[in-house]
């Protein structure tokens, strides 16, 4: 255990540490661009500078503790550097702020304004490179805004493993380009190199000018993509900066998906499907209860579904592994006893995803598999004869299946052919709507919360429950 | 003759470079010695003890080097020649890759055996043809003869060797740089810590020499560590390789002794400057060393010691002289536009700066020079210095801050008058 002193504080390092690890421990922060937590050391940054007495300056993510250290993160020789250091980097840079999408969230921006706020140095044309250089169908790169900092390529080599992307020629004219026989849009994780990228260099295409960064906020949430359950942060709009005009309904709909850093579950990626969440969230949803395909009211279709449940002799409930814990549990609770029930699979791999592979995906295509399975067993769906009433939760079940007489309650959240053929159909709400826990397949708890309100007419499962499990009438 | 012999020490023939001759010279005689009678140990303690300097340009000690390399850690180790001879004005190896080829392979199967090596290295700088043919057809006697492979000269000991050619890269001839071009990366130079010697080639330890530090060793070897420090100052032991270019009168290879005066050199051995005319300046070795002026070197011996003391270094050996008359902007901008043409672009301070210092001696030579230019220059020099990676982007700002050192009155005078004072010349003229 060398002691070493930082900025003058003594502090107990671990032998295998470097300065950057125990400086960022103990809250000394020393800036950075090439260093991440998660990939290996390049140091070609030069950023994070600092000063050991009697050794001069070195890069502190490559500088192993060694016993009586001294360290000084901010010394003047060190701020000196710093700022000379983004004059290097932004002497190529196009300072295209503006209409840049990392705006706002730029690392190069923060620390221009944090370590330099110096004006260019420089009277000479900049280098100009490849402007919206295409990737893959998801990515688009900025050479120009790009500062080499190669996070983007060893992602594609120490985590991804698809080898994708390396550089091209040297000196100021390097560009970082695909490797030809390494395509980029096979690697199912490659959005996590925009997040990673310090500048706005790496640009998703579904996000390419859509908003600025400061117009969204953040909601924890959980990818219900894959029996991993990422944790994940649903960007939209803030309430303060709502459209009032123009396309509305980008107030009602999620801008982007980033993860949120959980080293319990996935660390600081998620893989592409998570990055699409909209595409399963912003289908066409159903807002209105029917009775056989004749919409009716709340209350309405409720009494019907309640003397449904009261006249069945044997019914059935196929429960969805959509559900959070808490609907789960309060379906066990109060309508365990009235309903045999079975877990159904609401999603099936599509064709042509990645099934399974060892960094993240894994072939349970539902978030809450192993909760739904602790309360409600491992049996495959199957009807009895004298089934006279199933309860369908979630959609990805065939009506074909079921008992040619029994009657049908569906819970469903959009617009599907299925609704109306339903004695009873109640819509209910989604995840984006409500708050809940996903237990993965390790057994990991995680919460989201909800970014946007229900619309009228659509009932949260687990009240709903609640009021099919009331004898009286009355309204949930 | 500047002083005595060791490697350039038989004369130059169409044949002189073959197993045979080689063997007539007393060749593999030193091998068969470190074989038969010497252990390993001894051999790194006989290098040690000659204070065998680096040829490559640091002048750091070979034994030191070696010493860092545990014999038996139980992993392989590697040697590595660095052939990549890429320093404007330097072109020593060469000779020694093309007249006495198996001098370096005789002294590598003898650090080979030091260091516990079963597979060794030479990487030869791509551009180099008759060299190339030359090694590899000593490589191929060596083989036939015994010399490689298995069981050498029946002792127990094997060994192989692979020469590779590089792509043109400057930078894959600074060690880790060419480590990793070696590994078939790009050639990017790696962060130390890990030293080589600890994590090298294939993360193994491994020790890269210069061509001409090795070929040392086998007349170390033979001789005697007394001996080599007899040859040379008590600081700078043994020879060097000078590769005279410029405005000389008879350039090429010369090996001089260390502690030899400099002007003698230039003067009777090299034949003075063309035309009578006076040294401006000299780059002693390598263009990464800073430039001297003719009043500097004038009483200078050619040793370490005296060129550090002079605030410079003998780098890699190569020595160009430049004569009075010649512009020194222009003088730059060749040198700038190397080391922008040659960064690797890995680290911030020279993908960048090396570029921008271009530009701007570009524009000074266009006859555009701004008045903070100069400050410029010094402000890229200074932050370059120390925070790369490798020494590329502290060469380039040596190189440059070298020359405004000494000429900055020329570079006042380009701004100033839009134009040089010494007509942007670059060759050595008859009359001014």
């Amino acid at each position: 255990m060398p002691e070493i002193f930082i900025n003058g504080q003594a502090i107990e390092a671990r032998d295998d540490q470097t300065v950057m690890a125990v400086a960022r421990e103990h809250g000394h922060f020393i800036p950075y661009f090439c260093w991440h937590p998660q990939l290996s050391v390049v140091g070609n940054c030069r950023m994070c500078l600092v000063e050991v007495e009697g050794r001069g300056l070195d890069i502190a993510c490559n500088m192993p503790v060694a016993k009586g250290m001294k360290v000084f993160t901010n010394s003047e020789e060190v701020q000196a550097h710093r700022k000379a250091m983004l004059q290097f980097i932004t002497l190529n840079h196009p300072v295209d702020c503006g209409i840049c999408d990392k705006a706002g969230e730029c690392t190069l921006q923060d620390y221009h304004y944090q370590y330099s706020g110096q004006r260019s140095l420089s009277h000479d044309q900049k280098v100009r490179s490849t402007k919206f250089y295409n990737l893959s169908n998801r990515i688009l790169l900025d050479n120009e805004r790009c500062i080499l900092c190669l996070r983007c390529t060893r992602f594609t080599h120490e985590v991804s493993k698809s080898m994708a992307l390396g550089v091209e020629r040297r000196g100021d004219t390097s560009n970082i380009r695909p490797v030809e026989d390494r395509p980029l849009s096979e690697d199912p994780y490659s959005d996590n190199i925009i997040d990673i990228c310090p500048v706005g260099a790496l640009l998703s295409r579904q996000f390419l000018h859509k908003s600025r960064v400061w117009f969204l906020q953040p909601t924890p949430s959980v990818c219900p993509g894959c029996a991993r359950g990422c944790t994940v942060q649903l960007w939209h709009r803030k309430p303060e900066w709502k459209l009032k005009a123009l396309d509305q309904r980008q107030n009602e709909s999620i801008a982007r998906v980033t993860p949120l850093d959980n080293p319990a579950v996935n660390g600081p990626w998620i893989c592409n499907k998570g990055r699409d969440l909209a595409q399963v969230f912003e289908r066409v949803r159903a807002d209105e209860p029917m009775l056989k395909g004749r919409p009716v009211t709340v209350p309405a279709a409720l009494d019907e579904a309640r003397r449904l449940i009261g006249a069945a002799r044997h019914a059935v409930a196929l429960v969805s592994n959509w559900g959070s814990n808490e609907e789960l549990e309060t379906f066990k609770d109060k309508l365990g006893e009235v309903f045999h029930c079975f877990v159904k699979e609401d999603w099936q791999p599509q064709p042509g995803e990645r099934l399974e592979d060892d960094l993240l995906i894994r072939a349970d295509k539902n978030p809450n598999t192993t909760r739904a399975r602790e309360l409600f067993g491992h049996a495959e769906p199957g009807f009895k004869d004298g089934t006279d009433l199933v309860l369908v939760w979630g959609e990805g079940f065939d009506f074909a299946r079921l008992p040619s007489r029994a009657r049908i309650i569906f819970l469903n959240s959009y617009l599907q052919p299925e609704n109306g053929h339903a004695d009873v159909f109640l819509p209910v709400s989604i995840q984006t709507e409500r708050h809940g826990h996903y237990t993965n397949f390790q057994g990991t708890v995680s919460a989201f919360e909800p970014c946007f309100e229900p619309k009228p007419g659509v009932l949260h499962a687990e009240d709903l429950i609640r009021a099919l499990a009331a004898p009286a009438r009355g309204h949930p | 003759m500047p002083g005595r012999q060791l490697i350039m020490s038989f004369p130059v023939t169409a044949t002189s470079h073959a197993l045979s001759e080689y063997r007539e010279r007393g060749g593999y005689g030193a091998l068969a010695k470190t074989l038969g009678q010497l252990k390993p140990q001894d051999v790194v303690k006989e290098v040690t003890a000659s204070g065998l300097q680096g040829r490559g340009g640091a002048a750091f000690a070979v034994g030191r080097k070696w010493q860092v390399v545990q014999y038996d850690d139980g992993q392989p180790h590697y040697l590595i020649a660095n052939a990549d001879e890429g320093e404007p004005g330097t072109f020593k190896d060469r000779w020694i890759l093309e007249n006495n080829p198996h001098v370096l392979l005789e002294s590598m199967l003898i650090a080979s055996y030091a260091l516990n090596v079963r597979n060794c290295f030479v990487y030869i700088r791509g551009e180099f043809d008759l060299p190339y043919r030359r090694l590899a057809g000593a490589v191929e006697e060596a083989y036939a003869a015994g010399l490689f492979g298995r069981n050498i000269l029946g002792s127990g000991f094997s060994c192989d060797i692979v020469v590779y050619r590089g792509a043109g890269a400057y930078v894959a001839g600074e060690a880790s740089g060419l480590l990793s071009s070696l590994e078939g990366k790009k050639g990017y130079p790696r962060n130390r810590p890990p030293r080589l010697t600890v994590k090298g080639l294939y993360q193994r330890p491994t020790v890269v020499n210069n061509v001409e530090s090795l070929s040392n060793i086998a007349w170390i070897i033979s001789n005697g560590a007394e001996a080599f420090k007899a040859v040379g100052t008590p600081k700078s032991p043994g020879t060097r390789l000078f590769s005279v270019s410029g405005h000389i009168n008879r350039p090429g290879v010369y090996e001089v002794e260390l502690g030899y005066p400099w002007m003698k050199f230039l003067d009777e051995d090299c034949g003075g400057v063309p035309h009578g005319r006076a040294i401006k300046c000299v780059v002693p070795g390598g263009v990464s060393s800073k430039v001297l002026t003719g009043a500097d070197i004038s009483n200078l011996k050619l040793s370490h010691e005296d060129l550090w003391d002079a605030g410079s270094t003998l780098g890699s050996g190569g020595m160009i002289v430049i004569a009075e008359g010649t512009c020194m902007v222009a003088l730059l901008q060749v040198l700038m536009r190397f080391y922008h043409h040659e960064s690797c672009g890995q680290c911030t301070p020279c993908r960048h700066g090396t570029g921008w210092l271009h530009r701007i001696v570009d524009r000074i030579v266009a006859g555009d020079g701004r008045s903070d230019d100069i400050e410029r220059l010094y402000y890229i020099s200074k932050f370059n210095d120390g925070t790369t990676i490798c020494g590329l982007g502290d060469a380039a700002g040596y190189a440059c801050s070298g020359i405004l050192d000494k000429f900055r009155d020329e570079f006042e005078y380009c701004i100033e008058h839009k134009r040089s004072k010494f007509g942007g010349n670059l060759e050595c003229l008859r009359s001014s």
